[in-house]
């Protein structure tokens, strides 16, 4: 079989299976990317409450808890503690919770996982453990193989000898233009 | 189907060299005993146990929000804290562990300040006496250097290995 011709059906096979893990690098890659304008793996809800505290130096569990269950959001208590500053902060299941005891004011902060974004982040992060690791090392083997061998798959005037090289150039260029200027 | 096998052997090949790896690795690691300790213990002990494997148990105050690779425990209050960075194993923390108890077994490591790495008694040790002549300026920074050096204090954090809520 020709060189051409194997690299051809190889392109293609791995073409199709690397799809999925493309997809999933490229967009979560957009959102990381963007980690500091917005939090790319959780929505953060927050919200103030008065509460009828007054005076107050700390709080008891049944005190907190009859605060949560007053809250529009259904949150489950998990513990709370006083803080140096003297206000309460209550852990609930996804999220915290501060109460001023002396004012009555609180805050709640709420976290809710963006339901597939969370997912791909995790994994484009690599922060699924060691096995994920090695799997998508594996993958990033197979995405390096489809970008080269795709130079060399078309040939004539659309080839990589006179057409394809200007572009793969071009791509180069880009990073490297950013890198010279800014690292 | 010759393609398809052709993907196999090739995906067999990568995951092999992988698993040899992982194997070897635990093959070298010497199987031995740790207490639990507290956050509390673990601080009191902290020069001690630095650079060994310790078990440590607490409170989740905080996690990272952006990478969630490093998450803070606490002991009997909010000022007996110890980081804790994800290892390779544990990966990262999610923001639901906050105010879940949990133990972490991992290797504690010691950070030692600008202050402390600059030791100027240290240095001016290695020479002998009227043989290191310096002028008043520098005596004058060293002086500085090292009453920071005093003042400064060693943080310890935790390279996490294994992580299991409680």
């Amino acid at each position: 079989m020709k060189i051409r011709k194997l690299l051809r059906i190889l392109h293609r096979d791995f073409g199709y299976f690397i799809v999925g893990m493309t997809i999933v690098y490229a967009l979560s890659g957009i959102f990381l990317n963007h980690r500091y304008d917005f939090n790319p793996d959780y929505k953060i809800f927050v919200s103030e409450f008065q509460t009828d505290f007054r005076n107050k130096t700390n709080l008891t569990q049944p005190e907190v808890e009859s605060v949560l269950q007053s809250l529009d959001q259904k949150v489950v208590y998990k513990k709370h503690y006083l803080t140096n500053r003297g206000i309460v902060k209550v852990f609930i299941e996804s999220g915290e919770v501060l109460i001023n005891p002396k004012t009555g004011e609180g805050v709640m902060r709420y976290l809710r996982k963006r339901p597939i974004i969370y997912g791909m982040n995790k994994l484009h992060t690599s922060s699924l453990g060691t096995v994920w690791k090695w799997g998508s090392d594996a993958m990033a083997v197979i995405l390096l193989f489809v970008a080269v061998s795709g130079l060399f798959i078309l040939k004539g005037k659309r080839g990589f000898n006179r057409w394809g090289w200007w572009l793969t150039a071009a791509g180069f260029a880009i990073p490297l233009v950013f890198a010279l200027l800014f690292i | 189907m010759k393609k398809l096998l052709l993907l196999s052997v090739f995906a067999l090949i990568l995951f092999s060299c992988g698993n040899q790896k992982s194997k070897k690795q635990v093959a070298v690691q010497p199987v031995t005993e740790v207490a639990i300790l507290s956050v509390d213990d673990l601080i009191k002990q902290s020069a001690d146990l630095a650079d060994k494997e310790v078990v440590v148990k607490g409170t989740v105050m905080h996690v990272c929000t952006h990478s969630g690779k490093r998450c803070f425990i606490m002991g009997s209050n909010e000022d007996i804290t110890i980081r804790i960075e994800a290892g390779d194993k544990i990966g990262s923390f999610s923001q639901e562990l906050m105010g879940s108890d949990i133990e972490i077994t991992g290797v504690l490591r010691e950070v030692k300040t600008d202050a402390q790495a600059h030791k100027p008694g240290e240095h001016a040790g290695e020479h002998a006496k009227g043989e290191h002549k310096e002028d008043a300026a520098t005596e004058k920074a060293h002086k500085v250097i090292a009453d920071s050096q005093e003042k400064s204090e060693t943080v310890y954090f935790i390279e996490g290995i294994e992580s299991k809520v409680l």
